[in-house]
């Protein structure tokens, strides 16, 4: 079909428009919108025109490849997990890329910012449609790189300056483990093939490196005294990648400083797309991770408790944007728990995972849309100062409750009936009481549900605050121009009804992804055991839904209808308030301690000591030159008798010598 | 015919007495006339083996260097002489402004 063969120009087009905006989009109405726009728009309807032929059959994967260089390619991979990330990330980045025409419409450095956006798509695009993990990497660079440009959007502002230099070092501890990853992987490749490299294959494919699983768990290490498969360590060091593009704890801290960009660059790259890169490079070397021993538990673990971490701090947020960003990491969490289920569900956890990505892309970028259209028109982020928005702003409120419901997670369960993060995220709580049964680790289940409580609670919060209730300051807003609130639109609808519409069939189309591949063998190398799961009791299923709906109601009595007295709890004297306000003192951790005491100071003193040995170095060179010029310059008198009497000695010198030699010879 | 080592022995006196010239004394046109001896005294050398071998070039050769002399002699004492409107003196010993 002509449509696959147009593959390629997916990540192309918009790869070009960010060049032509950045030098011609000057000249063009709008800072050149339109050229991003209208490419990105080509690239959706590729995207889903590919996801619709592979829908209808899924043994149509297209793949494209050129040679690169030595045993690397360059190549596409469109399989069902890259087609349904493809659709979503294009459709989700052309409504942003419209919404941003108005929100950014009274910025002077417009084509800049277009420019970056499409750059960013362009390298999302490129990543998610690798064939192999050394393309895949770096494209995982660029969209950091864009990510630091975006968050840095206002460089003139010292938060956006240093949060954007916080996001590039933070996501960095994690690129250099994914990258320390990919060369381990190779070098026991090569060991394995030892060292007789196959012509005219390309072995980073992740369909090869697939073949080598068996081969890679064999392969043992001992680390601190335990043997450790090298599998094992591979996935670790991905996976490591992943906690810092994904914001896992505790590589984090850059998710909710992030926020200091322009709220359509947090809703594209830190609420929708980029942070599930992580998510993705996951469920795409799914297998490798359900081979590995033990790795599928530490990313349960891990995601389990930065999804309760997150909320916590959730619920004490003043600022709009902040309490999003947790919530993002939270949810990230719970995407990251689903793929850990992977050690009792297989391939299945992948489809629920990417459920709740997808869902979660739609729901999250609308509530940022949402805020970044109170804050467009408002012109504050401080909740402290909103309250009665829903008057001024209805569709901003009605689509916002929508998301927030969607968040929240509101549905029937049991049926198909709910808004789409109910859907997606139900089966993770649902798999996670699964795990507890079969393992008997009750931490991943209790975490996830005490999570879905506070994000009811937070998320429900940040709706009394703003939209309801009187004004708290003069603010004087209005609803926001059609080109935002149509996004708005769109969006709300996908949030409502993409979870019930797709759900059954989502799952399934993800898995077949992994049909090919004998998922019970690879669990069985991991040491997993996948069996057949009963039915939960209907309390677990209810649960939920008991802790959301409670969430809410709790939200509505303090902060609307103010049956409990903030002043209680909202004060410098609650140590519970005041850890979490301080976000656990993560910052005075990581900065005061860790980096200034620890490394800045010892940095310090090594540079103190190297400072010397350098001076001494440079300076005595320098030193040395100086005198012995000053000495040997003395040979050039000036005096032209002298010189007459060196040539005079150096003639006789050497007849002397011509003399000695023809008497020796 | 005198035996060549009798110009050559002359040629060493005339060069001696020009290198002595040059190393003594510190008046510029005094050593111009020294460096002239000295180039003399080579082309004494030149004609008489010139002769003793009955082949021209040497001669030749020998009048080439005079010219050469004669004009290095004028570019000498052309240096000289705006020397000694500027500073009423040719003592090259006191012309050391580029010396460290």
């Amino acid at each position: 079909m002509a449509m696959e063969n147009l593959a390629f120009l997916i990540p192309l087009l918009p790869a070009l428009a960010f060049v032509l905006t950045f030098f011609l989009g000057k000249k063009l109405p709008s800072g050149g919108a339109i050229i991003p726009i209208i490419a990105i728009a080509i690239s959706c309807v590729i995207s889903l025109s590919i996801t619709a032929g592979l829908l209808a059959n899924p043994e149509h994967v297209v793949t494209q490849s050129v040679h690169w260089f030595a045993i690397l390619n360059l190549g596409i991979l469109i399989d069902p997990l890259a087609a349904v990330m493809l659709s979503m990330v294009t459709f989700v980045s052309l409504l942003i890329h419209i919404y941003a025409v108005g929100y950014m419409s009274h910025d002077p450095a417009k084509p800049r910012y277009f420019a970056e956006t499409a750059l960013f798509t362009a390298a999302m695009l490129g990543l998610i449609l690798s064939d192999n993990i050394l393309q895949l990497f770096v494209c995982w660079e660029l969209v950091g790189l864009s990510s630091y440009l975006l968050i840095g959007f206002w460089f003139h502002k010292p938060g956006a300056a240093s949060a954007a230099k916080k996001a590039f070092l933070t996501t960095r501890i994690g690129d250099v483990m994914f990258l320390a990853g990919i060369v381990l992987l190779f070098a026991d490749i090569f060991a394995i093939l030892e060292g007789k490299l196959p012509e005219g294959v390309y072995l980073l494919q992740f369909e090869e490196i697939f073949k080598f699983i068996p081969d890679l768990v064999a392969i043992n290490s001992t680390i601190l005294g335990m043997e450790v498969s090298h599998l094992t360590l591979v996935t670790l060091l991905f996976f490591g990648g992943a906690v810092g593009k994904s914001g896992q704890f505790p590589l984090h801290v850059w998710l909710p400083d992030a926020m200091e960009g322009p709220t359509t660059v947090s809703a594209l790259i830190h609420a929708a797309t980029m942070v599930t890169a992580g998510v993705y490079l996951v469920a795409r070397t799914f297998p490798m991770f359900l081979a590995a021993p033990g790795t599928l538990m530490v990313v349960a673990m891990l995601g389990a408790f930065t999804a309760l971490f997150a909320a916590t701090m959730g619920i004490v947020m003043n600022d709009l944007k902040r309490v999003l960003a947790f919530s993002t990491i939270s949810q990230l969490g719970y995407m990251v728990l689903g793929l850990g289920l992977g050690a009792v569900i297989g391939a299945e956890a992948v489809g629920v995972s990417m459920f709740h990505l997808i869902n979660h892309a739609f729901f999250k970028a609308l509530l940022f849309l949402c805020a970044g259209s109170v804050i467009h028109a408002v012109g504050t982020h401080d909740m402290r100062q909103l309250g009665g928005v829903g008057k001024v702003m209805p569709i901003t409120f009605a689509t916002m409750t929508a998301a927030a419901l969607a968040l929240a997670g509101f549905g029937i369960p049991g049926t198909s009936i709910g808004f789409s993060g109910f859907l997606s995220k139900d089966p993770i709580i649902e798999y996670a009481y699964v795990f507890a049964t079969e393992t008997g680790n009750w931490m991943p289940y209790l975490f996830a549900i005490t999570a879905a409580f506070l994000t009811s609670l937070y998320i429900f919060r940040l709706i009394f605050m703003t939209f309801t209730g009187k004004p708290r300051s003069d603010y004087g807003g209005h609803e926001s121009p059609s080109s935002m609130t149509i996004p708005l639109a769109i969006l709300a609808v996908f949030a409502v009804i993409f979870g019930a519409l797709t759900r059954g069939k989502f799952m399934a189309f993800i898995e077949s992804n992994f049909e090919h591949l004998d998922m019970n063998a690879l669990a069985e190398l991991g040491g997993y055991h996948l069996g057949p799961h009963g039915h939960e009791p209907l309390l677990i299923l209810w649960m939920p839904l008991i802790v959301a709906v409670a969430g809410l109601v709790i939200a509505y009595l303090i902060y609307n209808k103010r049956v409990i007295d903030m002043s209680r709890i909202v004060s410098s004297e609650n140590p519970v308030y005041k850890l979490l306000y301080n976000r656990y003192y993560q910052h005075q951790i990581f900065v005061e301690i860790f980096s200034v005491k620890i490394i800045y100071e010892g940095l310090a003193l090594a540079s103190f000591y190297s400072d010397k040995m350098l001076d001494w170095l440079v300076n005595g060179t320098s030193t040395f030159l100086i005198e012995a010029g000053d000495s040997l310059r003395k040979f050039q008198t000036g005096v032209i008798q002298d010189y007459a009497a060196a040539v005079v000695a150096g003639v006789g010198l050497l007849v002397i010598l011509v003399k000695l030699i023809m008497e020796v010879f | 015919m005198i035996p060549l080592n009798w110009y050559l022995a002359l040629s060493a006196i005339v060069f001696s007495i020009g290198l002595y010239g040059l190393m003594t004394h510190k008046n510029g046109i005094r050593m111009l006339m020294c460096v002239e001896l000295m180039l003399n005294s080579a082309n004494i050398n030149l004609v008489a083996f010139s002769s003793y071998n009955d082949d021209m070039t040497g001669q030749v050769f020998a009048l080439f260097s005079i010219a050469l002399a004669a004009a290095e002699a004028a570019i000498g004492f052309a240096i000289l002489m705006s020397i000694y409107r500027m500073r009423d003196m040719i003592d090259v010993d006191k012309l050391n402004i580029l010396r460290w």
